[in-house]
């Protein structure tokens, strides 16, 4: 479905809201914030995977000159905080269960001073045995990570609907296999970061780059044992998140607890080497297994999914990770009878977390290839089966997602075309192959209390200008300015004359903030509504002005008149100060919620879980070298159903963006882990892609309209990410038939693997 | 043993008192009080620190300030002038060449030096030289177009419609490789 709409200021390409800040060098990121008599903090971290303290001794460091404070466990209150699981401590408490884990902390006036006082503190370790890998860490005779966790299991799911056993048994074609995801590090350029201040009335002021302030602040209350309104989080300008500054860490716990011993304000940015051992969490590893049962035709009969996940040390939002990877990926293909089984192990490692993607790269790079396996062994077009299979609205998931707006099949057949999928399989190339997947993603996620909503504040200045007030923050994919233009386009003002706050938990309401690619549709419906009760304040004064009735008139460019008779008119600055200026006068400012229409999921996981759904399609052209197994990718397409397109250069740089983190992930990206340890903490050894190593992207969105969202936009971030591994090996199985079936798909594995089919083996 | 000498930063003479071994990007961030320069990997391998020091590109990060005694230093922040933004920083804007900012100080730097030396650089020559500046937001495309736009002299034309610009980004890439180049 779509719906043609004449918007004034929705699908401009405006300029950025914050973007000649971000130019000109002068935009605040945490680094920047310098505060009076701010002193340096730094983190003694854990040298070994799993080890008992014994003792700690400060005394050498706090007589160091220079240092004022220094922080052990003994200065918080070890209260356990956690977003599922309250497992984790900002400081350690009685034994230390990965590499980098916090156990001390020091302020001094410089970092010399802190890290020369870090040297001066001892520790007296007693070395635990420790297990590495998920699988093995479930074993009986595994070292406990946490001694209540048996099996050191942090979370079961087994997940059966319709009747599995039948469907498998009425398949035509059944095929099994496995394949493991890689840890990726989100490699955001700017660490994470925050300048904590303490008051003497005892209020906590912390200035975080963090993608989800009011989480933050929920999470720095419990740990230091204060109520959320003690506690002022601050964000400063974000550089990059991808889910990696959602607050699941212990940087600013740690910098809060210096500043109030040391009543001074703390810096603590994180080295990029300290960020790869205990700052942004990386991607859930996954090892999955899986059963699909197809019919002849292509249609998928049965799916089992068994995942065992790589929770590390501690839980953040591993759990509710674990859970999209099982589930959400029956949202994209109709059928009814599955069983997703997942287990989420402690492991000696950094905790992992969120990242784009939040579990679905994981589950896509498997789906997308026993579907891909499935259309080579029933001799189908993948393009086909794709579109035999493909969701439509109305669809509702065998767990309850309801998929109200799609154009998947719209995606597929864009796609297709954009590849040159049937040109180029008609005229083959020796060592060139095609690989093709589908993808879908949610528009915000239903886990967090029984609440997926969002709210915002809009008041007028007396200058007929808008402003924004909103919690939810900007992490740099354009939220804000995709905010003003839906604020600009409801209230009938210029996009320039509209302007949104940084967000401050004192200053704003309750917002969620950055994440399950949420933003747009979520909080822009929230600001949509604030405009809409803005601008029934507006009217109901320039009606009195106008001496009209209010629903006789329109607003536009600024400006309100009266419907048919349009010479009759007021600016909007005139309503605004005609309202504020005069007896009994009031400000024009109104606020406007909205909570999607999606349920908790219930003790067997099933309600739907997004207020909207994305879909997407996309397909690789790929050359593989067969004497040195280097994979070139030639062209990418991409086709994206994020319903209306509000801000078009921030759309497209979400999926440039996603495609760019999703061939890392595909090709690149991993870290080697020796006994707990990342032997490449750096970004020499963990290889970005370049400038010079993209490769021709082609995309489109789709013509589609999502009623329920503003404007009828839904939500776009993620879903690119999701497909992209599982389509470069489908692609490299097209052009040399080999399956890579472990993440990265380097050069040495892929020759391998050329090298094993020579053979024969 | 800390030193007085004076740094001169896009034309300003600054007079600092630093260690021999403070890192330019220290000195110019906390002694000079310009923090647009930033730092990303502080192993030089980002460009996040990027500025332009007598004529060349050097990251700040791996570069004495004592050793920029007497040099001409340029920083992002000497780009704009009386308040009308540098071709480049134009081109970011209306290109969408950045997404969260801060690797953009960098590249931007990167880029002037590229073009003070050679105006009209090729599309490859502009990828290669741009590929020391890592981007974790936009996955490069937008920036290629704005530094090209500069190139093109097409800054201040706008977006042009978009087939016309999807094939040009098209043809921007089209000569490429994606290198698979893993570390384990």
């Amino acid at each position: 479905m779509s719906k043609a709409e004449n918007f004034a200021v929705l699908g401009q390409n405006v300029d950025r809201f914050e973007g000649h800040d971000k130019v000109t060098g002068s935009a605040a990121y945490v680094a920047d914030v310098f505060l009076p008599g701010m002193l340096t903090g730094r983190i003694l971290r854990s040298p070994l995977p799993h080890a008992r303290i014994r003792n700690i001794d400060t005394s050498r460091a706090e007589k160091l000159r220079g240092v004022k404070a220094v922080v052990t466990a003994e200065d918080t209150i070890k209260k356990g905080w956690g977003v599922f699981f309250p497992d984790q401590y900002p400081l350690s408490v009685g034994k230390a269960r990965y590499v980098g884990e916090e156990v001390a902390a020091v302020a001094a006036i410089d970092r010399d001073t802190a890290e020369e006082a870090l040297e001066l503190i001892d520790i007296d370790w007693e070395e635990l045995p420790a297990v590495f890998d998920a699988a093995e860490a479930m074993q009986p005779d595994a070292p406990l990570i946490h001694e209540e966790k048996e099996n050191n299991i942090a979370l079961t799911i087994d997940v059966v609907r319709g009747d599995i056993d039948a469907a498998f048994k009425d398949s035509d074609l059944v095929i099994e296999d496995s394949f493991e995801s890689v840890p990726q590090w989100h490699s955001a350029i700017e660490t994470i970061g925050s300048v904590a201040d303490y008051s003497a009335n005892g209020k906590y002021t912390v200035y975080m780059n963090t993608q989800t302030l009011f989480m933050a602040r929920m999470r720095l209350a419990t740990a230091l044992g204060v109520r959320e309104a003690d506690v002022r989080v601050i964000q400063t300008a974000v550089g990059g998140g991808f889910g990696g500054k959602s607050c699941d860490d212990n940087n600013a716990m740690v910098a809060a607890i210096l500043a109030r011993k040391a009543r001074r304000p703390v810096k603590i940015i994180n080295t990029r080497e300290e960020e790869f051992l205990a700052g942004s969490r990386p991607r859930v590893n996954m090892k999955v297994w899986m059963r699909m049962g197809f019919k002849k035709d292509g249609r998928i009969r049965a799916k089992h999914m068994r995942i065992i996940a790589d929770n590390g040390a501690y839980s953040g939002k591993a759990p509710a990770i674990t859970g999209v990877a099982a589930l959400r990926h029956d949202t994209c293909y109709k059928y009814s009878d599955v069983r997703s089984e997942a287990y989420l192990v402690y492991t000696n490692k950094i905790p992992t977390g969120a990242f784009r993607g939040f579990g679905n790269p994981s589950a896509e790079f498997s789906v997308e290839q026993m579907m891909d396996i499935a259309a080579d062994e029933l001799g189908m077009d993948p393009f086909e089966m794709a579109r035999l299979n493909a969701a439509e609205e109305g669809y509702v998931s065998p767990h309850g997602n309801r998929v109200i707006s799609c154009e998947l099949r719209q995606c597929i057949d864009r796609t297709e075309r954009m590849i040159g999928w049937k040109e180029k399989r008609a005229a083959r190339k020796p060592n060139r192959g095609l690989g093709m997947g589908c993808t879908v993603h949610v528009s915000g996620k239903r886990h967090f209390g029984d609440y997926d909503g969002s709210s915002a504040t809009i008041k007028m200045n007396e200058d007929g200008k808008a402003f924004i007030l909103s919690g939810e923050g900007e992490t740099g994919q354009g939220h804000w300015t995709a905010m003003c233009q839906i604020a600009a386009e409801e209230l009938g003002v210029p996009f320039s004359d509209v302007a949104i706050s940084e967000a401050d938990t004192d200053l704003t309401t309750f917002c969620l903030g950055n994440y399950a690619s949420r933003l747009t549709y979520v909080a822009g419906n929230a600001v949509k509504n604030a405009a809409t009760a803005v601008k029934e304040i507006l009217h109901e004064t320039a009606a009195e002005m106008l001496e009209c009735d209010p629903s006789d008139l329109v607003s536009r460019d600024g400006f309100i008149f009266v419907k048919g008779a349009e010479q009759r008119s007021i600016s909007v600055a005139d309503v605004v100060r005609g309202r504020q200026f005069r007896r009994g006068g009031a400000p024009v400012v109104a606020s406007g919620s909205f909570d999607a229409d999606s349920v908790s999921q219930d003790a067997l996981r099933y309600g739907n879980e997004s207020g909207a759904y994305n879909f997407g399609c996309q397909a690789a052209e790929v050359e593989v070298d067969p004497d040195t197994g280097h994979v070139k990718v030639i062209q990418y397409a991409v086709a994206s159903d994020c319903g209306t397109v509000i801000y078009p250069i921030g759309a497209e740089g979400q999926v440039e963006g996603s495609i760019a983190q999703g061939l890392g992930y595909a090709l690149i990206e991993g870290i080697r882990m020796e006994e707990g340890r990342p032997v490449n903490p750096n970004f020499s050894d963990y290889r970005l892609a370049s400038m010079r190593d993209m490769p021709d992207l082609v995309h489109e969105f789709a013509d589609s309209y999502e009623p329920t969202g503003p404007f009828g936009a839904k939500g776009l971030g993620e879903l690119g990410m999701d497909p992209v591994a599982a389509i470069i090996s489908n692609a490299i199985y097209d052009a040399v038939g080999v399956r890579i079936r472990t993440l990265p798909i380097t050069e040495e594995k892929v020759l391998r693997a050329l090298q094993e089919k020579k053979n024969g083996s | 043993m800390k030193r007085e000498m004076v740094l001169n930063v896009n034309g300003e003479e600054h007079d600092v008192e630093i260690e021999p071994n403070r890192l330019l990007l220290e000195a110019l961030r906390e002694d000079v009080g310009l923090t647009g320069t930033k730092e990303g990997c502080s192993i030089g391998v980002c460009g996040a620190c990027s500025v332009i020091v007598d004529g060349r590109l050097v990251s700040a990060c791996l570069t004495l300030a004592a050793a920029c005694e007497g040099k001409k230093i340029e920083t992002i922040e000497g780009l704009a002038r009386d308040g009308e933004l540098h071709p480049l920083q134009r081109a970011f804007v209306q290109f969408g060449g950045f997404q969260c900012g801060i690797c953009t100080p960098g590249q931007i730097m990167a880029a002037k030096a590229l073009l003070d030396h050679n105006p009209n650089p090729t599309t490859d020559q502009v990828k290669e030289w741009m590929s020391a500046n890592l981007c974790r937001c936009t996955g490069y495309y937008k920036i290629l177009e704005s530094v090209m736009a500069v190139v093109e002299g097409k800054v201040d034309e706008g977006r042009r419609d978009e087939a016309v610009r999807q094939a040009r980004i098209q043809s921007l890439y089209q000569s490429d490789t994606y290198k698979s180049n893993a570390s384990d």
